[in-house]
């Protein structure tokens, strides 16, 4: 036996366990060589976590761009803001556009179903009314529709701005503050045209209108939802006024619990 | 049966009459529009314990002015009390304080008027005391809107009188 066949013995006895292991590590890259050239058997592997990536990413999306988003958009808005109108003016146009046909198809249905009903009661005297204030039938058929209702109202004294009683539908705003607020822009108003006998009577506020009726020592505000027109204006004035005459006390105005109940006896099933 | 008053709040500008308001009160609006029509509108309910009752203040802070005669007539119409404020640190802002007092009472004679001096945690003890001594007609409170100091004490005595 030479050395070379000595060597390789030694070799055998000394190296089994490296060997095997290196035919292991061979036969690992093997499979992970044909995994990366195969495009199936890649997308097996990586497509779970991709599809883990995405979801958080999307998850996450509104918190990071989100603010960008929207600084991104807001300044393109202001920068242009003749393409924005452009592009969505057929959008909201064709909304809107849709929204009114609807509304008037069953604003024209209404009309249609009273004018048809000539000959009743309700018909007749809104012929006579026409005739008589002169307003047109069709006009005052529209204003049906849109009735204007009383919000409410406050009786408030016209120095101080204090509310001396109120009627109200529903209670949602504090009066006192709202009293206080009308008599300070009232007095403002009257104040710049520095003239004493113009008093402000009417205050129009997004859909409400406030009817302002001023009385010696007080004043009363109305606040009006719905159409308000001057045959409203008439009605709601004599009514105030008959109010005024008939029913405020001198004594009412001291007791505002007393006012209170006359004015929701008054107001409340109004027919205006 | 519901108790309303009409508070005024008049002085200089700067004395701190907004922030003194704000201290105190729990309704407001807005005060966008105080630049525009001069007065801004506030509410506060106060209890008044030995009468069982309880009484609305509706305070209207008015824009200061260097001449108290520039303030609007019609803001003062029906006041039930005024509450003058100066600002202890300026003495422009009390230099007039008697002439003020005069023109106020000629307008309601018998109104009730609190003379305030506020920022007072500018000042110290022994300078209240001497300005307390200068000042014509009495300081009815020494107030401290940054620390809060006797405003309620001042509500609440002005709203106790008032009843």
């Amino acid at each position: 036996m030479n050395q070379q066949e000595k060597l390789d013995i030694l070799k055998n006895i000394l190296l089994t366990d490296e060997r095997q292991y290196a035919e292991e590590i061979s036969k690992k890259i093997k499979i992970l060589e044909e995994t990366i050239n195969k495009q199936n058997q890649l997308s097996q592997k990586v497509d779970p976590i991709i599809d883990h990536k995405l979801e958080e990413f999307i998850k996450e999306m509104p918190k990071t761009l989100g603010p960008t988003i929207t600084e991104a958009l807001k300044s393109e808005i202001e920068n242009s803001k003749d393409a924005v109108v452009e592009a969505l003016f057929p959008i909201i146009g064709k909304m809107i556009k849709r929204y009114v046909q609807h509304e008037m198809q069953l604003l024209s249905e209404k009309i249609n179903s009273q004018v048809s009903n000539t000959f009743s009661f309700k018909s007749l005297k809104r012929k006579f009314k026409a005739k008589k204030t002169g307003v047109s039938e069709g006009e005052l058929v529209i204003q049906e529709q849109i009735k204007p209702v009383i919000e409410q109202l406050m009786v408030i004294n016209k120095g101080s701005g204090l509310i001396i009683s109120e009627y109200t539908r529903t209670k949602n705003i504090d009066e006192d503050m709202v009293a206080g607020m009308l008599t300070a822009i009232k007095s403002f108003a009257e104040d710049a045209f520095d003239k004493k006998e113009i008093e402000l009577q009417y205050i129009e506020y997004e859909g409400y209108h406030v009817h302002l009726q001023n009385f010696s020592s007080y004043y009363i505000a109305v606040v009006i939802s719905g159409s308000y027109n001057v045959i409203f204006k008439d009605e709601l004035e004599d009514k105030l006024l008959n109010f005024a005459q008939n029913v405020i006390n001198k004594e009412d105005l001291d007791d505002t619990s007393k006012l209170s109940e006359k004015l929701k006896l008054y107001f409340e099933n109004e027919n205006i | 049966m519901k108790i309303s008053k009409k508070v005024v709040l008049i002085g200089h500008f700067g004395v701190g009459k907004s922030s003194l308001i704000r201290r105190f009160v729990e309704n407001t609006f807005s005060d966008d529009y105080k630049v525009t029509i001069g007065v801004h509108i506030f509410k506060k309910k106060v209890a008044i314990t030995e009468e069982d009752k309880d009484i609305s203040l509706v305070i209207w802070d008015l824009e200061g002015n260097d001449d108290i005669r520039d303030t609007r007539t019609s803001y003062l119409l029906g006041t039930h009390a005024y509450i003058y404020v100066f600002d202890v640190s300026r003495p422009a802002t009390y230099m007039t304080i008697k002439d003020d007092i005069d023109y106020l009472k000629q307008h309601c004679n018998k109104t009730l008027i609190k003379i305030v001096g506020n920022k007072e945690d500018l000042l110290t003890k022994e300078q209240i005391k001497q300005l307390n001594k200068e000042i014509e007609p009495l300081v009815d409170f020494y107030t401290s809107a940054k620390t809060g100091n006797e405003v309620d004490e001042l509500f609440s005595k002005l709203a106790m009188e008032l009843i």
